[in-house]
């Protein structure tokens, strides 16, 4: 199996040489391997022919380094497990830069990674993707404020620590995120409820924007956010790095690190990895106060091991996630009197100094993940993949008021509890390569138990069953491929509540089913461009809260209530994305159209709520047929030597066709702008930057009339800059990266952040980041 | 071992699924019996001048969170140009007998503020006689003076406020709101 024919199919260089200095051995040769798609090799052996002792294993950005290389000509080879072998001639005549981009050997094409999905399953689907530097320049943030740089993603936020990312203008149930190829499932109903990951175990991110339910099920009406970590080492020895991040803002700290090697020889021992993250931060400030009660503190942990033995391989996957964050403390609203309180100050009603305490109220996650799967591949190529997995989310809030009781065990318990279990399982074959033909076949399942255990009744106990099998085939005809799936999904959902008079048990059961499907098409222009097409369908079962939920929604101090009525939503998704990749030019243009049957949203009813507590703005449950529309678009030029030009934009507009209304909540028009300065050496800084870049975001006009308490905020304009450099210290590569966001301290409020009705964003915040890699 | 091994794994997972599924979501949690909610706010109010006029009113809604409330005796009748000395209870009625929540209130009394905003009209002055723990003491307002003038109808909100921080005894716009119910008063 094992490439043997050494064939020889490389690869760029790009050699940057120093002048000519007399006969030593004191240069060094440094650079980068990456793939075809330019993602970085992780584990690749280069060596120098003339002298087996000198050589170099590249980490997870790829890199590698050679010291005390002499000079004259010199052969370079470059080996990594699943590509050909890179060769490149160099005359050394100072410090050398080497960059190899390894074709995949054909020989071993199906060669999948030990522990992760498979990237990019849907090929047609417009992606985008965050690793590299400019995933180092968001370390330390959450998972939502992290995406939201990419073009099509803005955040949801409440307030600076929680926020989810929104794709192409839709969020929490309608968008997946998978955890190393494991869906996660958690509360993900509620807008203030984060993602439980950290994204320290990807070392990069993908999202796929558009209907991905024909590959990942149900639910992905707006998108998949994969989080993928490196593959296991290959090689023995022992590496890792070290994430440092401090920032002034809220005066946070994280700490991450990852520690990897392998047991036993080359290609029959055991690949393992540990990883881990600490981050604790205080109370934020804005331009003009500090936020009561925002700190934070999260402590994550994973571990993998994998063991692969000619075509068999298995591997397990465990990861724990438990963060505790506080709610700012002007955002609580007993009924709507208190909210409209809230709205008239424009500072909060008590003043609050830095600290670290994390008082009521608060909301405490935990969420663990064990997975194992198990591939073999057959004789013919073909390849067959098992992954089962088993998560437990558990969310308890802890409201500012503690209950009214005389049992003291009852002030320290949360005033709402969700536990959430989930068991899954997929089995996924992979046929092989014939005739251009390329495809997956699957089959998958999971159970999920929730089990309420609070104070407050919000949403019921539930079990459900589903379970799904599709077909993804592709065909490539010289520049065109062809993609085509299909997927049929089946839910039973039991919900199980309490009589509010009778205090009887009683249980609801439901069931849907459908069928999605996709079609799409790449076509290569030149070599440079291309084009990609696709229109995909999607389908999301109401979720639990959408059918029962029934009370108030302390958040925002309304009244809600579902309609177990509801019927499943349906989409049709159509997107266009051209991308391009020139000497000088990198960028792409999407462009999308996603109309969605029953689209289920909180309506306003007419009649508000009196309870003992007040009176309360009551929503219903309903749901319209709606269309999302809009562009993502991203380019980088670099228009002279050293400078690039930078330019991002996210436009969505959505329309409740029934009513022929704006829908709520969409997020406003967002440009960034920005221009890089970048230099391949600096004294002992390698590929020192500098940048400078402009985030402009528009006020929402288009919103639907009384809806909403108070009118969006006005638009903003805010700065952000950032300098950075690779060093060496001996062998270990360094990446430091320090930035200053919001620089001009401006006040603004955005229009998805929830805490915009009681307090301004966070001011300036200067942002340290290292990246130690060893 | 290869196929086999898959086999295997799949054979245990699935053993290992069925018995991971103990089932806990068909048991509901019932209500805590020991978490007391508010459904009742009851004004006792005792003529100065006559002791022996003690005038009740009650706003009860025993399912507290259906938006259904008794509001048939939220009401004071009041003689004009009098003094009334009112205290006023926060009850659980889900309870049997009922629980008396203005105890907590009471020992919680650092950080909570009842308030009375009588309607534009309604000739009523409300004044807190009450103090709470707090170095200086601040107002607290489960007992209060009702000083009446002529005859005049309108309501009279009445509202529980839990003020952990920034409480001054007077300001009820700070913190959030445990009670908000309107009382109809008639002043004849």
């Amino acid at each position: 199996m094992r490439n043997n024919n050494a064939a020889v199919t490389v690869a760029f260089l790009i050699c940057l040489s120093s002048p000519a200095i007399a006969q030593v051995c004191s240069f060094r040769i440094s650079g980068t391997v990456t793939d075809g798609q330019r993602h970085p090799v992780f584990g690749a052996v280069i060596r120098i022919e003339s002298d087996s002792s000198k050589g170099d294993i590249t980490d997870t950005a790829g890199a590698f380094l050679i010291n005390n290389v002499c000079s004259g000509h010199t052969m370079l080879t470059c080996k990594a497990d699943g590509y050909s072998t890179a060769i490149a001639h160099i005359d050394i005549t100072g410090n050398n830069k080497v960059q190899f981009i390894l074709n995949a050997d054909k020989n071993q094409l199906p060669d999948v990674v030990i522990n992760g999905v498979k990237m990019k399953d849907l090929h047609t689907v417009s992606h985008t993707e965050l690793k590299g530097l400019e995933l180092l320049q968001t370390r330390g943030k959450s998972l939502g404020d992290a995406l939201k740089q990419l073009p099509g993603l803005n955040a949801i936020q409440t307030g600076p620590t929680i926020s989810k990312p929104v794709i192409h203008g839709l969020h929490s149930n309608r968008v997946l995120i998978l955890n190393n190829g494991v869906r996660q499932e958690g509360q993900q109903w509620g807008s203030e409820h984060a993602p439980e990951i950290d994204p320290f175990v990807a070392n990069r991110i993908d999202v796929v924007k558009g209907a991905a339910s024909v590959r990942y099920g149900a639910d992905a009406i707006g998108g998949v956010v994969l989080l993928e970590a490196d593959p296991l080492p290959v090689h023995p020895g022992i590496s890792g790095n070290l994430y440092l991040v401090g920032q002034s803002n809220g005066q946070m700290g994280t700490v991450s690190g990852i520690l990897q090697g392998r047991v036993g020889i080359s290609h029959n021992g055991i690949g393992w990895r540990v990883q881990g993250t600490l981050k604790r931060g205080g109370n934020f400030s804005t331009p003009h106060y500090y936020l009561k009660n925002t700190g934070i503190a999260e402590q994550d942990m994973s571990a993998s091991a994998g063991y692969k033995k000619k075509g068999f391989d298995v591997a397990a996957y465990y990861s724990l996630f438990h963060t505790k964050n506080g709610i700012f403390e002007g955002s609580h609203a007993g009924n709507v009197n208190d909210l409209y309180n809230a709205f008239a100050r424009t500072r909060p009603a008590t003043e609050s100094i830095f600290s670290y305490k994390i008082a009521r109220s608060y909301q405490a996650v935990s969420h663990d993940l064990i997975k194992v799967n198990a591939g073999y591949r057959f004789a013919n190529e073909g390849k067959l993949e098992l992954n089962v997995a088993r998560q437990k989310d558990l969310r308890e809030e802890y409201d500012i008021s503690i209950p009214y009781t005389k049992e003291p065990g009852l002030l320290a318990r949360p005033q709402v509890s969700f536990q959430l279990k989930t068991h899954s399982a997929e089995l996924v074959y992979t046929q092989p390569a014939w005739r251009s033909f390329s495809g997956n076949l699957g089959i998958a399942g999971n159970t999920q138990g929730n089990v309420f255990r609070g104070i407050r009744y919000l949403i019921p106990n539930f079990r459900t069953y589903n379970g799904g099998v599709f077909l993804i085939e592709r065909y490539t005809y010289k520049k065109l491929t062809f993609e085509g799936g299909a997927r049929y999904d089946y839910r039973w959902q039991r919900v199980y509540q309490r009589n509010q008079t009778t205090l009887e048990t009683f249980n609801t059961t439901l069931t849907f089913s459908n069928a999605t499907a996709t079609g799409g098409v790449i076509y290569r222009i030149g070599e440079h461009f291309s084009l990609t097409g696709n229109v995909g369908t999607a389908w999301r079962a109401p979720s639990v809260n959408e059918l029962y939920i029934h009370g108030v929604h302390f958040s925002d101090a309304s009244y809600q209530d579902g309609d177990s009525t509801l019927d499943a939503e349906r989409s049709v998704n159509s997107g266009i994305s051209l991308s391009g990749n020139t000497k000088r030019l990198r960028g792409t243009l999407d462009l999308y159209y996603n109309s969605i049957g029953n689209y289920i949203y909180e309506t306003p009813q007419a009649q508000p709520v009196t309870l003992l507590s007040g009176t309360f703005p009551s929503f219903k449950f309903t749901q319209d047929n709606v269309a999302i529309r809009g562009i993502d678009m991203s380019v980088q030029y670099d228009f002279v030597t050293h400078f690039t030009l930078q330019s991002r934009a996210t436009i969505v507009r959505g329309r409740n066709l029934t009513k022929n209304d704006w829908l709520i909540y969409m997020p406003a028009d967002r440009f960034e702008n920005g221009i890089v300065y970048n230099l391949h050496e600096f004294k002992f800084m390698e590929e020192p930057y500098i940048s400078v870049e402009h985030v402009g975001v528009l006020r929402q006009s288009r919103v639907p009339p009384n809806t909403d308490f108070v009118a969006p905020p006005a638009g903003y304009s805010i700065f952000n800059a950032s300098i950075g450099f690779t060093s060496y210290l001996k062998k270990h590569k360094i990446q430091s990266d320090i930035t200053v966001g919001n620089f001009t301290n401006v006040a603004y409020r955005d229009y998805l952040d929830h805490f915009r009705y009681y307090a301004d964003n966070i001011g300036i915040n200067f942002i340290l980041k290292t990246k130690i890699s060893f | 071992m290869k196929k086999n091994s898959i086999v295997t794994i799949a054979i245990a997972f699935a053993v290992l699924m069925l018995n991971a599924c103990k089932k806990e979501e068909t048991t509901v949690a019932p209500p805590d019996p020991e978490n007391e909610v508010i459904t009742t706010v009851k004004l006792v109010a005792i003529n100065v001048a006559d002791t022996t006029e003690i005038v009740t009113g009650q706003w009860k809604d025993i399912t507290p969170n259906d938006g259904n409330p008794d509001v048939s005796q939220a009401r004071l009748v009041l003689k004009k140009n009098a003094i009334y000395k009112v205290s006023a209870t926060f009850l659980d009625e889900t309870k049997s007998p009922a629980a008396d929540i203005t105890t907590e209130i009471t020992e919680r009394a650092n950080y909570h503020l009842v308030c009375y905003a009588p309607a534009a009209g309604l000739a009523l002055t409300v004044v807190r006689t009450d103090y709470d723990n707090n170095t200086p003491k601040l107002e607290l307002g489960l007992k209060t003076t009702f000083t009446t003038g002529g005859i005049t109808n309108g309501n009279l909100q009445v509202s529980l406020h839990h003020q952990p921080t920034g409480k001054n005894g007077t300001d009820c716009s700070i913190g959030s709101s445990d009670a908000e119910v309107n009382f109809s008063i008639n002043i004849m």
